[in-house]
């Protein structure tokens, strides 16, 4: 609990860490229509995939220095050092971004749904698909920031990219099931499957990573 | 005892004697195999029905989709033994293979792009299986890069390692994504369950070239690793001896 709250006023102090994702995201979902002739048809089939890319793009833009500063300042290694597990506090530190950033930009995306597709239920039904996809999203880009820790983030994103690929495949049928109507929750309880091995997973590997670059 | 087994056998000085000895059999061999597969292809074999002679391109495209992915599933498991029995030769190995992953998936992607023109009207299409392909070049690039960019040895070793196992779980979506997702590209014609949907006359050269392109691959990977160990080992007495 000590950590959790330690992490949220690190975070919550460093506003340009989460508020400068969330700008973007909403700079993005605003700029986006300007692109697009506006005819209400154009935008909607546009949306989906404006949406998918800039979640994505911003996920990776909020875990640019999730561990570069920590490790800079000699913090990863007083937390290596002490006697609880490093990937538990890796992994509250993730769930800490996925709060600040994930959990507004998926209520953000979501209003975003609702203002251009003029569809609430839309809307609405995006909206755990946009938190379960940030959550994922934030952790497979962290596993690319700890790998490319000293490296910069650009190594990190080509070596992450290609992982997440796979999901925007599911992504795009969650949003052809829920335009025709069919029920998506079968996509939905994927993603949680997806997440629910990574949230343990991940922190593990990148403890070990993180354990590597401190040798 | 798997440990001393892998210690004794698997040390990079016992296998660049073994592999040394090895590698003028397999690549003669490899090389007739594959002249052999592609003269029957191209020559003996009759056209298709459908397809006419583009099919031909099976002879190079099949083996280098199949042993993208081969390779791939191989730096896998070398990872595993790395990171596990910690056994040096495998790290080499992952490095090793790493290009010559991405030259073959190369190979695939623009074989696949010449026989797209004549059978679907495009060289290109965004398809569950060739974009899934793509991304697996991409990540064989993204590996490279990773090694590459820490002087460090050991700690490139681990990482690229620890990225080969998790960029693993591409591999079950690549080889299902034409069964997952209804695709431009036809499904595969020859399984482990099911008899083959290809005629013989074409099954038995696409067998041969396959067997014939793993040998020249396998060649290829043994001279990346014997350049990787010679770079790793280079301060160790039995390599000056070895030279």
């Amino acid at each position: 609990m000590k950590i959790f709250y330690f992490e949220f006023l690190k975070l919550r102090k460093k506003s340009r860490g989460w508020i400068g994702p969330i700008l973007v995201f909403v700079l993005i979902m605003t700029a986006f229509p300007l692109t697009v002739e506006f005819l209400n048809e154009d935008l909607d089939q546009a949306f989906f995939s404006v949406l998918w890319i800039a979640l994505m793009l911003v996920m990776m833009l909020a875990t640019e220095d999730i561990f570069l500063e920590d490790y800079n300042d000699g913090s990863l290694e007083q937390l290596a050092l002490k006697n609880q597990s490093l990937a538990l506090i890796l992994g509250t530190k993730i769930f800490i971004y996925w709060m600040l950033i994930g959990v507004p930009i998926s209520f953000i995306g979501s209003f975003y749904g609702f203002g251009i597709t003029r569809s609430f239920d839309l809307g609405l039904n995006i909206l755990p698909i946009l938190l379960v996809t940030s959550y994922i999203f934030l952790n497979v880009f962290s596993f690319g920031n700890a790998l490319s820790l000293t490296k910069g983030s650009v190594l990190g994103t080509l070596i992450t990219m290609p992982l997440v690929l796979p999901l925007l495949v599911v992504l795009g049928k969650v949003v052809i099931s829920i335009n025709i109507g069919l029920n998506y929750f079968g996509f939905l309880a994927l993603l949680l499957g997806i997440l629910s091995i990574i949230i343990v997973v991940i922190p593990l590997i990148i403890s070990f990573i993180i354990r590597a670059h401190l040798e | 005892m798997i440990k001393k087994f892998i210690h004794q056998f698997a040390s990079p000085k016992t296998y660049l004697f073994q592999v040394t000895r090895a590698y003028p059999y397999i690549f003669v061999i490899s090389i007739l195999i594959y002249i052999i597969s592609i003269f029957w292809g191209l020559f003996l074999t009759p056209e298709d029905f459908v397809q006419g002679n583009s099919y031909r391109i099976i002879y190079l495209h099949v083996p280098a989709s199949f042993i993208s992915q081969a390779l791939y599933g191989g730096m896998a498991i070398a990872s595993a033994i790395f990171l596990i029995w910690k056994v040096k030769l495998s790290a080499y190995l992952v490095k090793s293979i790493a290009p010559i992953g991405a030259m073959t998936t190369f190979i695939a992607l623009i074989s696949g792009s010449i026989w797209g023109i004549p059978t679907w009207g495009t060289w290109w299409a965004w398809d569950a299986r060739i974009v899934s392909t793509l991304i697996l070049f991409i990540m064989y690039l993204g590996l490279i890069s990773l090694h590459d960019s820490f002087a460090n040895y050991e700690k490139a070793d681990k990482f690229l390692a620890v990225l080969v196992l998790v960029g693993s779980v591409n591999i079950p979506i690549i080889k299902m994504s034409v069964e997952w997702w209804s695709t431009l590209h036809q499904s595969a014609s020859i399984t482990i369950s099911d008899k083959p949907t290809i005629d013989p006359s074409m099954l038995y050269p696409l067998f041969g070239s396959m067997i014939g392109f793993t040998g020249i691959v396998v060649c290829l990977v043994i001279l990346s690793s014997k350049l990787h160990i010679f770079v790793r080992e280079k301060n160790k007495s039995w390599i000056k001896d070895y030279v």
